[in-house]
């Protein structure tokens, strides 16, 4: 079985760490093998602060996919998050040459770097520049000129960008441990991948992946991204303002909300109190259901607002057929999902990973969705990329032969 | 009704404003002050003065007086602190008048040549027999300018000292740490002028701004109250989202600032927050907090905030401070000294030298036998009062210099009259109230259209969840 075909994502996420590790079948599908996980510390709102705790964090969830993988990871591909992440939209266009009329490969390529070429901060680095469609001569919606005929290619990119250093951090921490970087993803595209099936993205649809210090949303519409971006408020937050205002540990806090939060109001008998157990049997204090709910929800709605406003500044939120998938640990909350298609005026609903078979388990559960959104977008990258090594040799001598 | 009401408040604001004037001595001076209407100024006139006509043309300053028109016969002076004195001297009328009807009057210069060293102290004399506030903003020149200009500088320092409410002295040493090791000589001088003509500007929008919290010339006094100590000064704005926090990075990081590290031993801070009428609340308190990492608890903050509907989206953060620097009190005691040795050249005032240099040594013999610790306090302040130096016969009651290592500069304001006591005691120093934003107290702030979203939200929108 050929080797390469097996990929790793590693996320370095606010709460935890995972690490999955799969493999591409020929026929697209993908394939869990494992996945490791560690709690993370050192991480604040989807950024590095901590560079050595950080790192021994990630160390320890490799070693963890290892053992449960029975694989020995060597590279991987990365997650990035953070509130510095930026993106836009921005439209390359170059002329084909008098003496030809026909688009070639190498216009296709110049289009993209034409695209690129646009001011961003001078500490910003791009990220990504996704294609969103070309445009021959004014024909809109072509999928692939190389080929066609025409004199003026012009070509629509979304472009993710951000700031150079902190990205840089995440992959000094990989490389230090030594692993290889192989690409980094901006964590919401990369969740996107897996949320969405093809049809969805054509259909138009919105990702929200709220995880623990971030959340990072990706809007496509009609099969390409249209709006991206990354809000730094997650489940961290929500935590931070239970255990402020019921006035309880940060650690309680979080029990609290996994085991009893919800963002539904009036739904829960006056005066219907959680007891919380105290670890040492002691009788712990009570605390009423609807402020617990209150808290939950004021920060969701709040964070669900910013959101909506921030996609508003431009239509594509009307374009949006399939509705909106919530993914990352917090939409495990109960009653998220009514409350955004309260807010967003779409169907809402959880979404995990699909299109994917091996461990059930860790395909299930949300929190996952960006680290097999990583092995998905790297089987991508895969496929469009020639096969490495042995398989390039083979690949050319098969091609000599033909 | 309603809309008298409007038109009387509006003359009545602008009528507030209080008349400054921008005095520029010397051909540095006036680059600066080149610089500082080339950047744009509000609410302040402009005067250059120079004895170099040909400068003086040049120069963009709308009012200009011409200094010894046959003294040096519209040249330079040469580098002659004496020439540039007398030069001065010959032109006083020209410049009272030109120093008429100015509360505030800000004087600049590069101390060092002739016009600058001579004739600035007597400049800020006249400023101040005109009965105005007299802030001096000076340059003292670079190392590799020589020994003798350096020793002309300080002593003109010296002088001003004594004559102006407060001097900011910027180092062109320091300064030229700043630019990159390759770039161009005129690069480092156009640094100097640049971090002038910021702090002047800053300064003057400072005072005129009709703030909310208001920033008077006693807090601006206090805050620059350690004489010819060094000056921390930090101007900053930001637009972003994240403006507070921007803003205040940058004025950290100005050239006079070190990063913050220095405000630590300061004991007052002044700090003005100016922005659009979008500025929230909850900006200022992360900018306020922010900075209280950088200063000690035991620093009076001295707060101010103003709305100014100009500024737009932008968010402005002033800081201003001074620290007795040691090194400086050190060689404060041989300036008189000096003041004396150097004046081997002067023709004026030479009947009085050295009789004077004679009284000083005394006094400082006298004093620093029963109480040999406290070595510059007692010893400046008869010096300084019974000898009025060199050049100036000055009929203005010279403030005492206090210019000391700053355990001690504290309880010179101790004793410094109670009227000082009872200024601050009015001035309201807004005490914020800790707004907790827990786990995330350490991380970077997440602001989002003003609001900071690391508190909670219940607590920001004010909704009582028990």
């Amino acid at each position: 079985m050929a080797n390469n075909n097996l990929m790793v994502g590693l996320e370095i996420g606010t709460s935890k760490i995972c690490v999955v590790v799969g493999e591409g079948r020929t026929d697209g599908t993908l394939k869990i093998l494992g996945v490791g996980q560690a709690p993370s510390r050192g991480v604040r709102k989807g950024e590095i602060v901590d560079f050595e705790t950080a790192m021994k964090c990630v160390h320890e969830a490799v070693v963890d996919a290892e053992q449960k993988s029975d694989v020995m990871i060597r590279s991987v591909y990365v997650a990035v998050a953070g509130s510095h992440l930026q993106s836009f939209n921005n439209r390359g266009c170059v002329m084909v040459p008098e003496d030809r009329d026909e688009i070639d490969e190498q216009d296709v390529e110049d289009v993209k770097i034409n695209a690129r070429e646009v001011s961003i901060p001078t500490q910003n680095a791009f990220l990504h520049s996704l294609i969103q469609h070309y445009h021959v001569d004014g024909q809109e919606g072509v999928l692939s000129p190389a080929g066609m005929f025409g004199q003026k290619l012009e070509a629509d990119f979304h472009i993710i960008h951000g700031v150079r250093t902190r990205i840089q951090n995440t992959i000094r921490c990989v490389k230090e441990l030594p692993l290889d970087v192989e690409d980094v993803v901006f964590s919401g595209l990369a969740s996107a991948q897996v949320v969405l099936t093809q049809h969805q993205k054509d259909l138009g649809a919105l990702v929200i992946d709220m995880g623990g210090g971030t959340t990072d949303y990706v809007l496509y519409a009609d099969g390409a991204v249209r709006q991206s971006g990354c809000l730094a408020v997650g489940g961290d937050h929500i935590t931070n303002d239970i255990s402020m205002g019921l006035r309880i540990p940060m650690a309680r806090a979080e029990k609290l909300k996994i085991e009893e939060g919800s963002c539904i109001l009036g739904n829960c008998l006056p005066g219907e109190m959680i007891l919380l157990k105290d670890d040492s049997g002691f009788a712990g204090k009570e605390i009423e259901r609807e402020t617990l709910n209150t808290v939950i929800y004021l920060r969701l709605r709040e964070a669900l607002e910013l959101l909506k406003r921030r996609l508003d500044e431009e239509t594509y939120l009307n374009y949006v057929g399939a509705g909106i998938f919530i993914t990352g640990g917090c939409s495990l909350l109960n009653g998220i999902d009514h409350l955004a298609s309260e807010i967003f005026e779409l169907p809402a609903c959880l979404a995990r990973a699909q299109s994917t078979s091996g461990i059930t388990s860790a395909v299930e559960n949300p929190q996952f969705a960006t680290a097999i959104g990583l092995v998905k977008f790297a089987q991508v990258m895969h496929s469009d990329r020639p096969p490495r090594g042995l398989g390039r040799i083979f690949g050319k001598l098969l091609g000599g032969m033909r | 009704m309603i809309q008298l009401n409007k038109n009387y408040t509006l003359p009545d604001r602008l009528a507030d404003f209080i008349p400054i004037k921008i005095v520029s001595v010397g051909g540095a001076g006036l680059n600066a002050l080149d610089r500082i209407v080339l950047d744009g100024l509000e609410r302040a006139d402009v005067v250059a003065i120079n004895t170099d006509v040909q400068s003086l043309t040049s120069a963009v300053a709308p009012h200009k007086v011409q200094l010894g028109r046959s003294v040096t016969r519209g040249l330079g002076a040469g580098g002659d602190p004496e020439l540039g004195y007398e030069a001065a001297v010959e032109s006083a009328e020209e410049i009272r008048q030109a120093l008429a009807d100015a509360r505030a009057i800000f004087v600049c210069a590069g101390l060092g040549g002739g016009t600058g060293s001579g004739a600035t102290p007597y400049v800020a004399q006249l400023a101040r027999e005109a009965g105005a506030l007299v802030i001096a903003f000076v340059t003292l020149p670079f190392a590799f300018e020589g020994r003798r200009r350096n020793a002309q500088a300080r002593e003109a320092l010296a002088r001003l000292d004594e004559v102006a409410h407060a001097v900011i002295c910027f180092e062109n040493d320091r300064m030229g740490e700043l630019t990159p090791p390759h770039a161009g000589i005129h690069q480092a001088f156009a640094m100097a002028d640049i971090t002038i003509s910021q702090s002047v500007r800053s300064i003057v929008s400072l005072i005129q701004r009709p703030g909310f919290i208001r920033i008077g010339f006693d807090d601006l006094l206090s805050a620059l109250r350690p004489h010819n100590g060094r000056c921390l000064f930090g101007y900053g704005e930001s637009d972003s989202d994240n403006r507070a926090h921007e803003a205040l990075t940058q004025a950290l990081k100005n050239p006079l600032m070190d990063r913050g590290r220095m405000l630590s031993d300061a004991t007052n801070v002044l700090v003005q927050v100016a922005g659009g009428p979008g500025m929230t609340l909850s900006e200022v308190e992360i900018l306020m907090q922010e900075l209280c990492r950088h200063v000690s608890d035991q620093t009076q903050i001295l707060f101010g905030a103003a709305v100014d509907g100009r500024l737009g989206d932008k968010l402005s953060v002033t800081i201003i401070s001074s620290l007795a620097a040691e090194e400086e009190s050190v060689s404060r005691p041989r300036e008189p000294g000096i003041s004396s040795s150097g004046s081997v050249t002067p023709t004026v005032v030479e009947q009085h030298e050295p009789v004077q240099a004679k009284i000083e040594i005394e006094a400082q013999e006298i004093v620093i036998e029963p109480a040999p610790p406290e070595e510059d306090t007692p010893f400046e302040e008869p010096a300084m009062a019974e000898a009025p130096p060199a050049a100036i016969p000055a009929p203005s009651i010279p403030k005492p210099v206090i210019s000391r290592p700053p355990e001690k500069s504290f309880a010179a304001n101790k004793e410094k009259a109670p009227a000082e006591k009872s200024v601050q005691a009015k001035q309201e120093i807004l005490q914020f109230e800790p707004v907790t934003r827990g786990r995330f107290e350490k991380s970077e702030p997440t602001i989002v259209e003003g609001e900071d979203l690391d508190v909670p939200t219940f607590l920001r929108k004010n909704i009582k969840v028990k």
